[in-house]
């Protein structure tokens, strides 16, 4: 194309850009001078450009344009929403124009009369036609935007193979029509006028260029103004790029050499060379920075035109323009981000007239906001409309066979509200010509999830719906750490990895590690563990071995999302700077995989997707987050499940405990256990830990290593000696009762044998006599010393019996019924409680039940009551409180239930 | 070789003048407006000006008075663009200072002619 051709192609579509901003301000603005002369200027300047190329077509419409605007400048004619509708039209005109010249290189036949005609007819004060050319107008306006619904609108200036660089980093940009692409992050924060800045962020940027450039500062060189920035063809950066990302290769390869010897004299040069790599690497990684304010360009625009279409009142508001990101990460959201933003306005914003029948203010708003956070950036696109109909969103769903019904009663509103990602959804009564058609947020999310980003969903029904988008500033080279797993080396994105652990027999951490379910103890928590070996299903069967039995483990533990896990692997190298290349088409069905990189040694190593790995930690969940803690105990839809640490002690029997009582399992060096009288103590945490035999006068050995339960509660610590640690099981839990033997519950069958259910309460108070005494139960009790009654309700004795001596712990006074009737029973006999628990799952009259008759109007209706329940889906929690319950926790999770009795008897 | 100076906000304006005025023999140099403009001629005067009038920052007109302030700044031949049919304009302009006007479009031709008549050609 003719050089000529091809830059009056760039400038004119930057200018009309800049228009279309400037002509969205000028409708809420309409008598700003300023404002009115930019317009004229730019409309001008592209008759004027016309003239020189021969382009008599695109001349006739701009000169029509300019000719009303240089009435409106002079005060002949108003600035009302049809004059600017008029005007706007012809632009649309041109860019039509632009278009085809720019596909034939050649203005296209035909002529524009009419719109000519119409433009002339207004501008001569003849406004007779104006309703209908209102109508007409709105049409023919968005014509462009609503065919295209997810294609690049409008022509970019970057399509024409071009995009604005800068020269210096000291730049005071002053050519406007480069629209400021650099300006917005080298004007100082001072420079940056503050008034109404957030409310119009991107015309903001053209006047800053404007008002920077009339105060020419003293520090500036005097005549190197206009060298500030250069163009230069975006090839040429891809491929610098690219070279760069060769180099960056080659350095590390060159350093992995210099690592091996050990006196060199090439050290110093190569250090040299290395620092200067990496710095070459941030500055081209610079220059391909674009501030996001170019994707939100075209969105007042389009803002205001659907306004117009669907008669809605909306301010736009952009905050955070000047966020930069890679111009590849913003090409690819251009699209997603306008097609929220459509949504937001077609689907998300009420007529006023609903507006203010829900009190809320007529005009509703938008709100784009762009922000860094750590590598990432994070967009919100926010309106204070409707939020999501979930009622409709589940007909959708079950309408299409997404979900069956009785698999969508155990979902959230949070979790239906999911769906609307789903391909084939579409919540819009009717299907304007805007959006509603079925196809879009899908799109968005798997363009999105394409990049490496995430997009999350927040909607509340008549406050507004905010989607949080996150996606990496850059996707050509990331920071990675290198790993190895059954011989093979990997690279996991440092962005996932929080922590390294190194996991050994004898430290603090240790993998729990039991028949395929292994999990780490890590502060308190549980974390899903997965082997990459195994995930990977890496075949090297020696080495399998000596790795199970190796005293040391790595861990790496990731985050997806809220979701932790940790992948188990042999060996951690170091943290490199890789280049990513894509994963090759064979292989990018698989998951766990997300591409490859060449090492420093010129090795050729697989990237690893945390996202597919964490998949591989099981049927956990991922959107769940509540669940997190309980992790070990799973989520597979039958929450009645418990987790129990099988063990053997004394006796052949297994012996089982609640998982979640257990602090932690330790292995102990018995030559350090110390003895007073039969007590045998050890050190532990810097306290002396009585240790407690589980059968009664048995003796330990003196030798090796002994396994120990660990209990805690506070600063005490109690460990129960056992023989052996078998597994960790999740069963349903049928406890039969038998009180013969002190010390256990009773037996349940889990996993097909007789296991005995031990009673922690019963060595607990071994341990420590006062365990359950009134030691630090101070503050618990009322003023007048009176201990705080507890009703607790379970049709579970295994339940009633762990609960009740940890309650009388704490200082309450404890009575346990097994039903609701004897519950009731005791309510009418004018027993009186402060706190009511009970359990949800129960023959007869269940939990829910119980807690409408108490509410409905029984003697205890003012009494609080806390649920407990081993199911604790969100839908659960909410008919809990629905049917009176103050407070919902999971069962086995002693701390939080004690926790939520001082909380809910603190508010009563 | 003589310097002209090409004040334009429109990139493909320069491109076009600056081809033409190389093709005269001319060390072109270019601005995009009048503030820029200023500061290069604050530095090393132009033998001559090839000037627009209607840009962003500081405008054609603004420009010619503020170059009058420039020690030898006066003597430096201008020749004033417009597109405007427009009298005013072109009074106003050389009032200013101008010692040409031309029309947009030019072409080679008519802008060798009026170098002629300013003498620089």
């Amino acid at each position: 194309m003719d050089d000529l051709l091809n830059e009056f192609l760039t400038e004119t579509s930057e200018n009309m850009d800049i228009l279309d901003v400037e002509l969205v301000k000028l409708e809420q603005n309409p008598n700003d001078p300023a404002l009115l002369g930019n317009i004229f200027r730019l409309v001008h300047t592209i008759k004027g450009t016309c003239g020189f190329l021969g382009l008599p077509r695109l001349e006739s419409v701009a000169h029509a344009g300019e000719n009303i605007l240089g009435k409106i400048r002079d005060g002949e004619i108003e600035v009302t929403p049809v004059a600017v509708s008029l005007v706007l039209e012809c632009l649309d005109q041109i860019k039509l124009l632009l278009q085809e010249l720019e596909a034939t290189e050649e203005e296209p036949e035909g002529e524009d009369s009419d719109l000519i005609a119409r433009l002339n007819a207004f501008a001569d004060g003849n406004v007779i036609e104006q309703p209908e050319e209102q109508s007409d107008m709105a049409e023919n306006t968005t014509a462009p935007a609503v065919e295209t619904d997810f294609e690049p609108v409008e022509e970019e200036p970057d399509e024409f193979g071009f995009v604005p660089v800068r020269a210096e980093d000291t730049g005071k940009n002053i050519d406007p029509a480069a629209i400021a692409v650099e300006v917005a992050s080298n004007v100082d924060e001072d420079d940056i006028p503050d008034s109404d800045e957030e409310a119009s962020a991107v015309p903001a940027v053209v006047a800053k260029s404007e008002e920077v450039a009339r105060e020419p500062s003293d520090s500036q060189k005097t005549g190197s103004v206009a060298n500030q920035t250069i163009r230069v063809n975006v090839d040429l950066l891809e491929n610098l790029m690219t070279m760069i990302s060769e180099l960056v290769l080659t350095r590390n390869q060159l350093m992995q050499i210099l690592r091996n010897e050990k006196e060199s004299e090439f050290s110093a040069p190569l250090q040299r060379l290395s620092h200067v790599t990496t710095e070459l690497q941030e500055g081209v990684m610079k220059t391909r920075m674009q501030p996001i304010g170019n994707a939100w360009s075209k969105l007042p625009r389009i803002v205001r035109d659907l306004s117009i279409e669907l008669d809605k009142k909306i301010d736009l508001q952009m905050i955070g323009a000047e966020t930069e990101l890679d111009r590849q990460v913003l090409e690819l959201i251009k699209d997603p981000l306008t097609h929220m933003v459509r949504n937001s306005a077609d689907h998300g914003i009420e007529v006023p007239k609903d507006r203010l029948a829900n009190g809320k203010p007529e005009t509703g708003t938008i709100t784009l906001k762009a922000y860094h956070e750590g590598g990432h950036i994070c967009i919100e696109i926010r309106d204070d409309g409707k939020g999501l109909n979930t009622a409709r969103i589940r007909e959708k769903v079950l309408d299409a066979g997404l979900v069956s019904e009785s698999d969508m009663e155990s979902l959230s509103t949070q979790q239906i509200q999911q769906f609307v990602f789903n391909a084939g959804l579409s919540t819009a009564a009717a299907v304007t010509s805007v959006s509603g058609r079925g196809v879009g947020m899908d799109v968005v999310k798997t363009n999105i999830e394409k990049i490496g980003g995430t997009v999350e969903l927040q909607s509340t029904e008549g406050v507004g719906t905010t989607f949080s988008i996150k996606i990496p500033l850059t996707l050509a080279i990331v920071s990675a750490l290198i790993i190895e797993s059954a011989g093979e080396r990997f690279a996991i994105p440092q962005i996932s990895v929080v922590e390294l652990v190194m996991a050994s027999a004898n430290s603090e951490h240790k993998i729990e590690k039991i028949q395929g379910t292994p999990v780490l103890r890590l502060r308190n928590r549980l974390l899903p563990l997965v082997s990459l070996q195994n995930s990977l299903k890496i075949d090297s069967a020696e080495e399998a071995d000596e790795v199970a039995d190796s005293d040391e483990t790595f861990v790496v533990v990731g985050q997806v999302g809220t979701y932790s896990f940790g992948i188990i692997v042999d060996r951690v190298y170091d943290t490199e700077e890789i280049v990513v290349k894509p994963v090759a088409p064979v292989l990018r069905q698989i998951s766990v995989f997300s591409g490859n990189t060449i090492l420093g040694d010129g090795s050729v190593i697989l990237i690893l997707d945390p996202n597919g790995i964490a998949a591989h930690t099981g049927d956990l969940s991922l959107v769940d987050a509540t669940n997190q803690d309980t992790a070990a105990s799973g989520e597979d839809g039958d929450d009645s499940r418990v987790a129990m640490l099988i063990f053997r002690a004394g006796d052949k029997t297994p012996k089982a405990v609640p998982l979640a009582l257990v602090a932690r399992l330790e292995e102990i060096d018995r030559s350090k256990v110390e003895w007073s009288g039969d007590r045998a103590l050890v050190q532990y945490r810097k306290q002396l830990m009585p240790l407690i035999p589980v059968v009664e006068g048995s003796v330990m050995e003196r030798e090796g290593m002994q396994s120990v339960i660990v209990f805690s509660d506070r600063e005490r610590s109690m460990g129960l000696i056992v023989d052996e640690i078998v597994d960790i099981v999740e069963d349903r839990l049928n406890v039969e009762l038998n009180t013969v033997n002190e010390g256990f519950l009773g037996s349940a069958i889990i996993h097909g044998e007789a296991t005995d259910i031990i009673d922690t309460g019963h060595f607990l108070t071994l341990a420590f006599d006062d365990w359950f005494g009134n030691a630090n139960n101070e503050g618990f009790e009322t003023g007048k010393g009176r201990k705080r009654s507890v009703l607790l309700v379970d049709d579970s004795a295994f339940f009633r019996n762990l609960i009740t001596p940890m309650l009388s712990v704490e200082g309450f006074e404890v009575t346990s019924v097994d039903s609701v009737e004897s519950a009731m029973h005791l309510c009418e006999k004018g027993r009186r409680f402060d706190i009511i628990v009970s359990d949800i799952e129960m023959p007869g009259i269940n939990g829910f039940e119980f807690a409408q008759q108490v509410r409905a109007g029984s003697a205890w209706s003012e009494v609080p009551m806390v649920a407990v329940s081993a199911h604790t889906a969100p839908k659960d929690l909410d008919r809990g409180r629905e049917v009176g319950f103050n407070d919902y926790v999971a069962k086995f999770d002693r701390t939080a239930l004690i926790n939520t009795l001082h909380h809910t008897l603190s508010l009563h | 070789m003589k310097s002209c100076l090409v004040v334009d906000d429109s990139r493909v304006i320069r491109m076009v003048a600056r081809k033409i005025l190389e093709e005269l023999n001319f060390d072109v140099d270019e601005a995009e407006d009048g503030q820029v403009a200023l500061e290069r001629c604050k530095v090393k005067l132009p033998d001559g000006v090839l000037l627009d009038w209607n840009m962003p920052v500081m405008n054609g007109i603004e420009f010619l008075v503020a170059l009058q302030g420039i020690p030898g700044g006066a003597d430096v031949p201008v020749v004033f663009c417009t597109t405007e049919n427009d009298i005013d304009h072109i009074r106003e302009a050389i009032g200013s200072g101008a010692s040409e006007y031309i029309m947009k479009p030019f072409d080679s031709e008519i802008i060798q002619s009026k170098f002629v008549q300013v003498g620089l050609l």
